[in-house]
């Protein structure tokens, strides 16, 4: 039994009592048989290896070998940090401390109309049969074990609703912060976004580190689409050099919903990122934007799919990948166009940038296409920086290393320029400019 | 009057990726002048202007290129740029995702850094880009835009007499700015040029026609061949070349190789 698994069976019953009480009715019945599923589901099967397809680009053995001491947080703990300045600065609505949420409903009383934010105590009162059904609709443990350990484990979920027509003045923001504890974590995080018929938002998730040490990170986010919803996600990655993060997004679009998609991930450990994104009516429009910047060893692995179940659907990709040191990258992404998708229109490119010797980027588009009226178009490109352009700045007094800097931050300016809400622009565009920085600093 | 000359370039040979284009150059600049190089395509005039600005695969292989008195071969192009060497280029390069007021900002307080002058803030940078802009006539809204992204030909060849006007070096090189500009564009830049014109800085003006010469009229006109300059004189030296086309100049070298 690896290390991983060990500390799981450690964990569970510690798990299981410190989980916030849900009162009982049909969530409660719901979250009971989530987790023994999810836990059968994991002893089902196992880590994946990578023998496993999806798999093929990670080295799974960091996660095998990785041993946890701990699930979960203090309140202290989760207090404490909520009055970080970093954690202040990014204002969140929801706060996640090692996976518990520890901001109070009190201080969400300013929400925009037509939205609400529950924990799921809170939902549990509220809207129990909603949450009932869409939690765990589209994640599926029993064939992803990765989500099968979060239904298992998680201790609480943010539940977003936004009603029908709803259109906030301003974006959501959750925070996942993984305490400085000294010893090793696992955390698990849940967000389930329903967005009722013709509503818009915007949400923001990012998952950081608030100082260094060794642990898994989990978030799986549900986002469920009503008809002609249109949704914008940007999620941030940040986590610290020695943490595994798993994100795992799943997306179903109504008729005519939208659902644009932006993951930033500047994080220095390893990574596995995944979105699936299901058009299951006509007239959906997927957009799936991503920007990854790995130094160090990170890992980045980028495992993207986009289903079109129905016809007159549209989806465009873009991953942007930057590599330097000995970092690896891996980008998958699967289209795929089923038998009544007709008139699909399907784009995706994955331009990568190899700044070292040492750096390595996997990059594949996986195209399986069922219908025969589709236009698809798909483009990975791996390169170096432009030497007329670093000849050009150089010619106008620019040293060369903020030359450099200035083309790999130009580089990624095509995914920021994706972000129209300023303050997410803002906050996505500093994120990048400091791990920049961070690049600089290192090089002799 | 025997000032030393700003620009010194003596029996300079050089190579483009491993070729070999100049063959002996000898040429001078003091301040305050306007030389002019002429030649046909594929006379080295490309060559001199990128191995004056130490272009990556451009070989100096013999002679010197002296400025101030100090040997130019040996430094980057930044050091250069900050020295006060300056090359409006013939195909300015677009640079997506850099915004143009940004790129011409950190450009400037690295030349002021270098000459021990502070650092301009955003709003002095400002005041600077705005006085400069009308002297070209550009619109502001092309300094929000990324380097020459999307910019047409002469908007191209105005932005990078703009960077000059802003960085005010001491020798400037000027190569083919004339190529692919209409009359009106032409006279825009060539007013640029002019404005830059003083006592303390020098001006090399590479071009194919006379043309740019009736909007930049040089105290010297020098005639390139073969990677060597063969004939020298003034300003009339550029009508009579437009006059007798460059076969000529074939002419005169084949003179020269005769005696």
């Amino acid at each position: 039994m690896s290390a991983f698994v060990e500390s799981i069976d450690r964990a569970r019953q510690a798990i299981a009592a410190h989980r916030p009480d849900v009162p009982s009715g049909p969530l409660a019945t719901r979250l009971e048989a989530l987790r023994a599923d999810g836990f059968a589901g994991f002893e089902a099967q196992g880590l994946p290896t990578r023998r496993d397809e999806r798999w093929k680009g990670t080295n799974v053995s960091k996660i095998a070998d990785l041993a946890f001491e701990r699930v979960g947080v203090s309140d202290d703990v989760g207090n404490a940090l909520a009055n970080d300045p970093r954690v202040a600065a990014f204002e969140p609505d929801v706060l996640f401390v090692d996976g518990r949420m520890v901001q109070a409903s009190a201080a969400r009383t300013d929400l925009p109309e037509g939205i609400r934010i529950l924990s799921l105590a809170e939902a549990a009162t509220e809207i129990p049969d909603v949450v009932a059904a869409e939690l765990g609709g589209l994640a599926d443990a029993k064939v992803d074990p990765f989500v099968a350990l979060s239904d298992a484990l998680f201790e609480d979920a943010a539940v977003v609703v936004l009603a029908a027509k709803a259109h906030p003045a301003r974006p959501l923001r959750l925070l996942s912060v993984t305490s400085a504890s000294g010893n090793a974590s696992a955390h698990f995080s849940r967000l389930l976004f329903v967005a009722g018929e013709s509503s818009q938002g915007l949400v923001a998730f990012e998952s950081m580190s608030a100082g260094d040490g060794p642990g898994f990170t989990s978030l799986v986010s549900e986002f469920r689409l009503a008809t002609d919803a249109k949704i914008v996600s940007v999620e941030l990655q940040t986590e610290a050099a020695d943490r595994v993060h798993v994100s795992q997004t799943f997306a179903a679009l109504e008729r005519d919903a939208s659902f644009a998609s932006t993951v930033v991930s500047l994080s220095e450990g390893l990574v596995r990122s995944e979105i699936s994104v299901t058009m299951q009516a006509e007239g959906g429009s997927t957009w799936l934007n991503g920007f990854f910047l790995g130094r160090g060893d990170a890992h980045h692995d980028h495992f993207t799919t986009v289903d079109h179940a129905a016809p007159h659907c549209t989806s465009d990709e873009e991953y942007r990948g930057v590599l330097t040191d000995d970092a690896e990258g891996v980008f998958r992404g699967r289209v795929i166009v089923r038998p009544d998708a007709q008139k699909t229109d399907a784009r995706q490119s994955n331009p990568n940038l190899l700044l070292s010797e040492g750096a390595s980027i996997d990059t594949k588009p996986q195209l399986e296409i069922y219908a025969d009226d589709v236009k698809a178009s798909h483009g990975s490109t791996i390169g170096q920086l432009d030497d007329d352009a670093l000849f050009f700045l150089r010619a106008r007094g620019i040293d060369e290393e903020t030359a450099r800097l200035l083309l790999t931050r130009a580089f990624a300016q095509k995914i920021v320029d994706g972000l129209f809400e300023p303050g997410i622009r803002a906050l996505v565009s500093e994120r990048v400019d400091d791990a920049l920085a961070r690049l600089e600093e290192r090089s002799p | 009057m025997s000032e030393a000359p700003l620009v010194s370039i003596k029996n300079l040979h050089a190579n483009a990726s491993d070729t070999p284009i100049l063959q002996g150059i000898d040429l001078e600049l003091r301040a305050g002048e306007v030389h002019a190089i002429m030649g046909p395509n594929g006379s080295g005039k490309s060559t001199l202007s990128n191995v004056l600005v130490g272009k990556p695969g451009y070989e100096v292989t013999q002679g010197e290129i002296r400025f101030r008195g100090e040997d130019l071969s040996e430094m980057d192009p930044e050091i250069r740029a900050r020295a006060g060497v300056f090359l409006a280029f013939q195909y300015p390069v677009e640079i997506p995702g850099v915004a143009n007021n940004y790129f011409l900002r950190t450009a400037v307080n690295a030349v002021r850094e270098h000459r021990g002058e502070e650092e301009l803030d955003a709003i002095d940078f400002l005041t600077l880009l705005k006085e400069k802009m009308k002297l070209v006539e550009m619109p502001e809204d092309m300094m929000s835009r990324a380097i020459n992204e999307g910019f047409s030909g002469g908007e191209k060849k105005r932005n990078e007499i703009l960077q000059m006007l802003l960085l005010e070096p001491s020798f400037c090189i000027l190569d083919e700015t004339d190529s692919g500009l209409d009359i009106d564009a032409l006279r825009i830049v060539a007013n640029g040029v002019n404005q830059m014109r003083s006592s303390d800085r020098a001006m090399l003006v590479i071009t194919h026609y006379q043309r740019l010469l009736d909007y930049i009229v040089p105290d010297h006109v020098h005639v390139l061949s073969g990677g060597r300059i063969v004939k020298s004189g003034d300003k009339s030296l550029a009508l009579e070349l437009e006059e007798k086309g460059y076969g000529w100049i074939e002419g005169i070298e084949e003179e020269g190789a005769a005696s």
